[in-house]
């Protein structure tokens, strides 16, 4: 459905796409994932033929995207990360006039308006202006405005920053029976759980690049790290850490504050062992905890930096 | 389109501080204008203008003119006879306004421009246009020059009461005129401030807008049509209240003056949404010029000192003739004071044609545009 390839952007000095490739199928629900200011709106906008760009192509629907190929435009819904809603109209006026400039007819447009009032949940403020909204209901008004038309192709811009955690998951549910209905959503976010909860491929991006891309099991097979065991113990001689590092799967080993990290590669009782030797060493432990990879995993492993950085 | 319009005008008129200052303000400005001249002057008969007559030669031509002056003399001017030095020497001084030259071509000398003087040429056009008519008629339909004569009576008693006993002549009009050009040309922050809601590098709105399938020029003239709707409504009022309000007689022409007003507002819409829409700057940039671009040619036309563009016309004519505000301003003289339809015909002209090209402009500007940022 959309075909990025060898995208280069720069902001004067900034190279803020470096040959950036992405392929996205039809029905698929695709996270771009990435720190801040690693390129993901840039991206956007670029697909979306709102920024010039230095080199490369961006195909949607077979088509070369242009700023005035209005028959692509008639099939993508935008939802940016800033509410763009007008303040001096209502819930409802601002939906409907959105839905207006992509849909004529006006029964049609209607219906539409009212699936889109209940799909984001704001019955009890059709007449509400967005001011008198909460940050999260003004998101999911920004959401209305971006869906109302019944896109094919839906770009989701970092849509759940400085929402409340019921808002979010009403959010990523809304993402998820919206993908259900026959859309293809393209999802760029920072937050690796959003994008692992709902993505069906993801591509991780740093610097304008894509460092790896695939779903989030292939990615995840990609790196060395299998399980990361996490201990509180206390006061852990170096000759006891010496010890762990030694043991079989065990890769990296990190203890500071009186929490044990221990980096494992793919095998079946890790946890069994390290716990066996704590045991044996008669060394005192509090809470443990045993986690397959993330994404951050994943992102901290090829960049060397966490996620969150 | 029905659809956009109709919410646009509901999104505008509910900016209720953007619409306080496009209405408010230069209502405030005209009642301080009332307030500084009071009422002295603004509804006073003007005396008539001194003139000076020479005769040159004594062709029926020249009997005819000096009869029209003759008639004249006493409403509309104070004739005085005398030889050609004699004049040129009155009008130096500052006896006279202007020589009147009686012969085959009746010919007009002034000294300086200002309404006295714009009086005498119109009276001398009218007079040529008058004349004409009457030898084409006689030439070539006999039949008619009963019709003619009584057209050319009645423009007679229209130009003794449009122009002399209107009361429309006190320079300080002039500050009026001026005002309901600036006013006019002060749509122009309405049309800048839309034009931000169309243009992805300037607001979230207008990114959201970029991208729908909605053509850019739809959006534009949708803009135009709305802003210039309520702009033209604020002007509407703004006459009014200088008219029945404040008591200020500003010409009896209504359909022209609202034909002015139309054209006015146009203007003035348009040339924000020019601004807005045609250069790379920040919105605090676009709206900085946007200032500019309102107050500095209402100095020009004379809002702020009343003789600026007599003295204009005298030096660099051609700053008149492009600066919306002077075009605005010479409208209005031309209902008001002149009685000049051929100058009026031409302003409104000028004024749509710099609208058209304006709204083309600001729509080249942002078709197919891509952003180097968002």
């Amino acid at each position: 459905m959309i075909q990025i390839q060898n995208l280069v952007k720069r902001y004067g000095s900034l190279l803020a796409l470096d040959h950036l490739n992405l392929s996205i199928q039809e029905g698929e629900i695709f996270g771009l994932l990435g720190p801040n200011g690693s390129g993901k709106t840039t991206a956007i906008n670029c697909l979306l033929a709102l920024l010039k760009y230095d080199k490369g192509s961006v195909t949607i629907m077979g088509k070369p995207m242009k700023p005035d190929s209005y028959e692509i435009k008639r099939e993508i819904g935008v939802v940016m990360q800033e509410v763009a809603v007008f303040d001096q109209m209502t819930v409802r006026e601002n939906i409907d006039y959105f839905c207006g400039l992509y849909i004529r007819e006006k029964s049609r447009r209607k219906k539409l308006v009212e699936e889109a009032i209940e799909f984001v949940g704001l019955e009890d403020y059709t007449k509400t202006r967005p001011g008198k909204l909460s940050g999260g209901l003004q998101r999911r008004l920004n959401i209305a405005c971006g869906i109302v038309h019944r896109p094919k192709l839906i770009i989701l811009d970092e849509p759940t920053v400085a929402v409340d955690p019921q808002s979010r998951n009403r959010i990523l549910e809304g993402i998820q029976e919206l993908n259900r209905q026959g859309s293809t959503i393209i999802y760029t976010s920072h937050y690796m759980e959003e994008v692992e909860q709902i993505c069906s491929r993801i591509a991780i991006i740093d610097h304008g690049r894509v460092l790896a891309s695939g779903t989030k099991e292939e990615l995840k097979n990609m790196i060395k790290t299998g399980e990361t065991i996490t201990i509180e113990a206390v006061a852990l001689e170096p000759e006891y850490l010496a010890d762990i590092r030694g043991l079989s799967h065990v890769f990296d080993v990190s203890y500071k504050d009186q929490v044990l990290v221990i980096r494992c590669s793919k095998a079946k009782h890790n946890l069994v062992s390290v716990l066996n030797y704590l045991r044996e060493k008669d060394i005192a432990f509090g809470k443990v905890f045993s986690e397959l990879p993330t994404l951050n995993d994943v992102f901290l492993e090829i960049t060397g930096k966490a996620l969150r950085d | 389109m029905g659809h956009i319009i109709k919410y646009r005008m509901i999104q505008t008129t509910r900016k209720t501080s953007l619409m306080f200052w496009a209405f408010a303000f230069p209502i405030i400005l005209g009642t301080f204008f009332y307030l500084s001249f009071g009422r002295g002057g603004m509804g006073e008969d003007m005396e008539a203008i001194p003139t000076a007559v020479v005769k040159e030669e004594t062709s029926v031509y020249a009997e005819a003119f000096l009869e029209f002056l003759e008639q004249m003399d006493g409403t509309t001017i104070e004739t005085v006879s005398m030889t050609d030095k004699e004049a040129k020497d009155a009008l130096k001084d500052g006896q006279v306004t202007g020589i009147f030259y009686c012969r085959q071509e009746p010919g007009l000398m002034v000294a300086g421009s200002g309404i006295n003087q714009s009086i005498l040429k119109t009276l001398l056009d009218g007079y040529c246009r008058n004349a004409a008519m009457m030898q084409a008629a006689a030439e070539e339909h006999p039949e008619r020059m009963a019709q003619a004569m009584e057209a050319m009576e009645q423009w007679q008693e229209l130009t003794e009461e449009t122009s002399i006993k209107g009361k429309t002549m006190d320079s300080n009009i002039s500050y009026f005129f001026a005002l309901i050009a600036y006013a006019c040309l002060s749509g122009a922050f309405l049309g800048v401030q839309a034009s931000f809601d169309g243009q992805a590098n300037l607001s979230a709105l207008g990114i959201r807008r970029s991208i729908t399938p909605t053509h850019k020029f739809q959006l534009i003239l949708t803009d135009f049509l709305v802003l210039f709707f309520i702009h033209f409504c604020n002007v509407g009022i703004l006459t009014i209240y200088i008219r029945y309000v404040l008591g200020i007689r500003l010409g009896s022409d209504v359909p022209s003056i609202v034909l002015v007003e139309l054209l006015g507002s146009m203007i003035g819409i348009s040339l924000g949404m020019m601004l807005g829409c045609v250069s790379r700057l920040s919105v605090n940039a676009k709206m900085g010029l946007c200032v500019l671009f309102t107050l500095f040619p209402g100095f020009l036309a004379g809002l702020m000192f009343g003789q600026m563009k007599d003295i204009i016309e005298h030096h660099c004519p051609i700053i008149n003739r492009l600066n919306p505000a002077s075009v605005l301003s010479d409208a209005f003289y031309c209902i008001g004071v002149y009685d000049d339809s051929e100058r009026l015909l031409r302003n409104l002209v000028l004024l749509g044609v710099m609208s058209a090209a304006l709204v083309t402009v600001a729509y080249l500007a942002v078709r197919r545009e891509r952003y180097d940022s968002v």
